[in-house]
């Protein structure tokens, strides 16, 4: 255990994490995808977890994998789209994406890969210290997160909070269809009589 | 900061803001309550005026404030509130106060219309007032965070008024191109506050100015390189830009404005733009001052390049939405050339050129808007074409000449006010000696005048016999319009008090730092 530095662990993560990410954009099956994209969130939780910021990486964890991508996969799953076409259209795109891609990372690549070269720790297990003052007297990340949420970004929360009623009334109106006639209501022969193409082929 | 200290009124500067916040919530609960008992049509009307009168007493609030008040003495004073997240100065609350008043007019054009178009739930008018609350915000933000917020508030709620036509396929089209876009746009500016924070350890920008110059902070101490600043500047102005559909980020505008209910493209294309230029100057001219160079040229070649665009682009366009898509498109590139012109002047020609701006938008959507054909169809042609105004001097002649003034004023044609905000634009770039830009845009603009001309040749001198017949204009609305008409024509006779009002407001603010030219 003493031989595993804490950098290979984050980069055995980014590593899983750029090849799922690459993943998703490339899959042609729209499960898969969806798949790859939990596994890129998970890899990017442990990510924040080896930052050592718990509260961040659950709250990452619950509300991406947990509320979003179960979301999205159930809503590609019961859609049942046909996503054959996907393959002529990323060559198609292919050449114009790489260049602005590519022009895009090189440059904040060089800066980033630049910039912190004097930070990286060689040889990381010399230098731990444990401050102790902080382990007796600290408080939870929660708290912290609430006594600051609360006092310096009150302003910021309440915006928050408009932002949040603005796409409550929005997502209201845009699928309401106001027919007070027509409920809407389960029919379990349909829902049991659905072909599911997509595991058959 | 205890809850005594959060409702002092002696610091309340956001007022206004909580007003309007407080003044949604409310209008939300009583419209529900009733639109569940009454039908929701007889209602648009009043609900539409009455917050036409919430953003009347708003301006009223930010006329009252304490700035103005107490410190009219003090001629550089700039200060912040709630922790620096707000900044209390009178560039914003002079461009609050624009934002305000307009859009206040803005609901009382719009309150006979709304009918017209079909539009009548009354979330429309709730989510307009978002999107008002969000522009004042981005006014007055000082920090990032804020300024992200007040950009959501505001896209989130222009994606909501893109899509809001349900049955039409093409005002969904528009709203899910507008998300997508509005999507990358938010991506690019949360990449590039955390390049500025990565820098900077601060999401103030009264602490970049203080970090980045600031002699007793050795930058060459610090792991980052200085050139992180630049690349977190440059993503920002990349989202910002295409917010403001500048020209290589316009592709969406032409076809959002084009889909998009035509109530909704007017506050798109009149309202949203003078507080993204507010917060552009804010982080440009004040925050990261020393920083010219850097950005300077290539924000002139952009504002010169969506000036040719929106000159050429407008030249074979038969819609009359996209045609005035296009003519923002170049509206955006000349106040875009006042600001890289990186001067007070250059700062004071940019709002005196929006101010006009959104002036003579006003006066040109109102005449879109209101125009209605007189017949019994029920599915009238909503979206007009530049054929639809044949013969309107014969059908309606008053409306005809002041349609014409308005298009010479946009175009600049010396009597009418336009010709002195684009004067005021192009004195500005002269100053720094970019002559031949200068000339260019010159150039660019003649070509622009044709299609401003070709309406009026179709207003006036078209061959034809029947033209079309449209409802006529209510009193109450022809004496707003008419007073926003002639206001184009006092303002060249007189620009002295606008001219005075922004170049005090700009000179108390920036004055700091910036040339003084």
């Amino acid at each position: 255990m003493s031989n595993l530095s804490p950098d290979f662990l984050f980069y055995s993560f980014s590593g899983i994490l750029v090849f799922s990410a690459a993943t998703v954009v490339v899959a042609q099956h729209a499960v898969f995808a969806l798949l790859f994209l939990i596994l890129s969130f998970l890899c990017s939780t442990f990510l924040i977890f080896l930052l050592e910021c718990e509260f961040l990486a659950l709250i990452f964890l619950i509300v991406y994998v947990g509320a979003i991508a179960v979301l999205f996969l159930f809503a590609v799953m019961m859609l049942n789209t046909k996503l054959q076409d996907l393959s002529r259209n990323l060559l198609k795109y292919l050449p114009a994406g790489l260049v602005f891609g590519l022009s895009f990372f090189i440059p904040v690549f060089y800066q980033i890969s630049n910039s912190f070269k004097s930070f990286v720790l060689k040889n990381s297990q010399t230098i731990y210290n444990i401050g102790w003052f902080d382990l007796v007297d600290s408080i939870s990340e929660m708290e912290s997160y609430g006594q600051i949420l609360y006092s310096y970004f009150i302003l910021q929360f309440l915006i928050v909070g408009l932002i949040l009623l603005l796409v409550l009334i929005g997502i209201v109106y845009l699928i309401n269809t106001f027919n007070a006639k027509q409920t809407t209501n389960q029919s379990t022969f349909k829902q049991l009589s659905v072909k599911s193409s997509f595991f058959s082929k | 900061m205890s809850f005594s200290n959060l409702i002092e009124l002696k610091s309340f500067s956001v007022f206004p803001e909580y007003f309007i916040g407080i003044s949604i919530l409310y209008i939300l609960i009583v419209l529900v309550l009733i639109s569940y008992s009454v039908s929701g049509l007889i209602m648009q009307k009043p609900v539409s005026e009455c917050i036409g009168l919430i953003l009347l007493l708003a301006c009223y609030l930010i006329l009252n404030d304490d700035l103005l008040l107490t410190y009219t003495s003090v001629s550089l004073y700039s200060s912040s509130c709630f922790y620096k997240a707000i900044s209390l100065d009178y560039f914003g609350v002079f461009t609050k106060f624009t934002v305000c008043f307009f859009s206040s007019i803005y609901f009382f054009i719009i309150s006979d219309f709304l009918k017209n178009y079909k539009l009548t739930s009354f979330e429309y008018l709730l989510i307009l007032l978002f999107a008002v609350l969000g522009l004042i915000l981005l006014c007055t933000s000082n920090d990032l965070l804020t300024a992200y917020l007040a950009i959501e508030l505001i896209s989130l709620a222009s994606y909501i008024l893109a899509a809001f036509k349900k049955t039409s396929s093409y005002s969904v089209e528009a709203g899910i191109k507008y998300l997508v876009t509005g999507a990358i746009s938010s991506a690019f500016f949360l990449f590039g506050s955390s390049f500025l924070y990565a820098f900077t350890g601060s999401i103030y920008l009264t602490d970049f100015d203080w970090i980045l110059f600031n002699d007793s902070w050795v930058i060459s101490d610090i792991a980052v390189s200085e050139s992180f600043i630049e690349i977190g500047l440059t993503l920002i102005i990349f989202s910002l830009f295409i917010k403001l559909s500048l020209a290589p980020f316009h592709m969406w505008s032409l076809d959002v404005y084009e889909g998009s209910p035509t109530i909704s493209t007017f506050f798109f294309a009149v309202i949203t733009k003078l507080s993204f230029f507010v917060f552009l100057v804010r982080i440009f001219h004040t925050a990261t001052l020393y920083y010219q160079d850097s950005w300077q040229f290539y924000v002139i070649i952009i504002g010169f390049f969506s000036i040719f665009i929106g000159s050429f682009g407008g030249l074979r366009q038969k819609k009359l939405k996209t045609l005035l898509a296009y003519s923002s498109i170049s509206h955006m590139g000349y106040a875009l050339l006042a600001f890289s012109a990186f001067s007070t002047f250059g700062v004071e020609m940019l709002v005196f050129y929006l101010v006009i701006y959104m002036l003579a938008g006003l006066s040109i959507w109102f005449i879109i808007v209101s125009l209605k054909l007189n017949t019994k169809l029920y599915f009238n042609k909503l979206n007009k074409e530049l054929g639809d105004f044949i013969l309107l001097k014969k059908t309606n002649p008053a409306l005809a000449i002041s349609l014409a003034l308005i298009l010479f004023s946009i175009a600049g044609i010396p009597p009418l006010v336009g010709f002195l905000a684009k004067l005021g634009v192009f004195l500005s770039i002269l100053q720094v000696k970019y002559y031949m830009i200068a000339l260019l845009a010159i150039l660019c603009s003649v070509i622009s005048t044709f299609y401003y001309i070709r309406i009026i040749k179709i207003l006036y001198f078209e061959n034809f016999i029947a033209g079309k017949l449209y409802f006529p204009i209510t009193t109450n609305k022809t004496i707003l319009f008419s007073f926003s008409v002639l206001f184009l024509i006092f303002l060249f006779i007189n620009p002295t008090f606008l001219y005075l009002i922004i170049q005090k407001t700009v000179w108390s603010s920036f004055s700091s730092g910036l040339i003084l030219l």
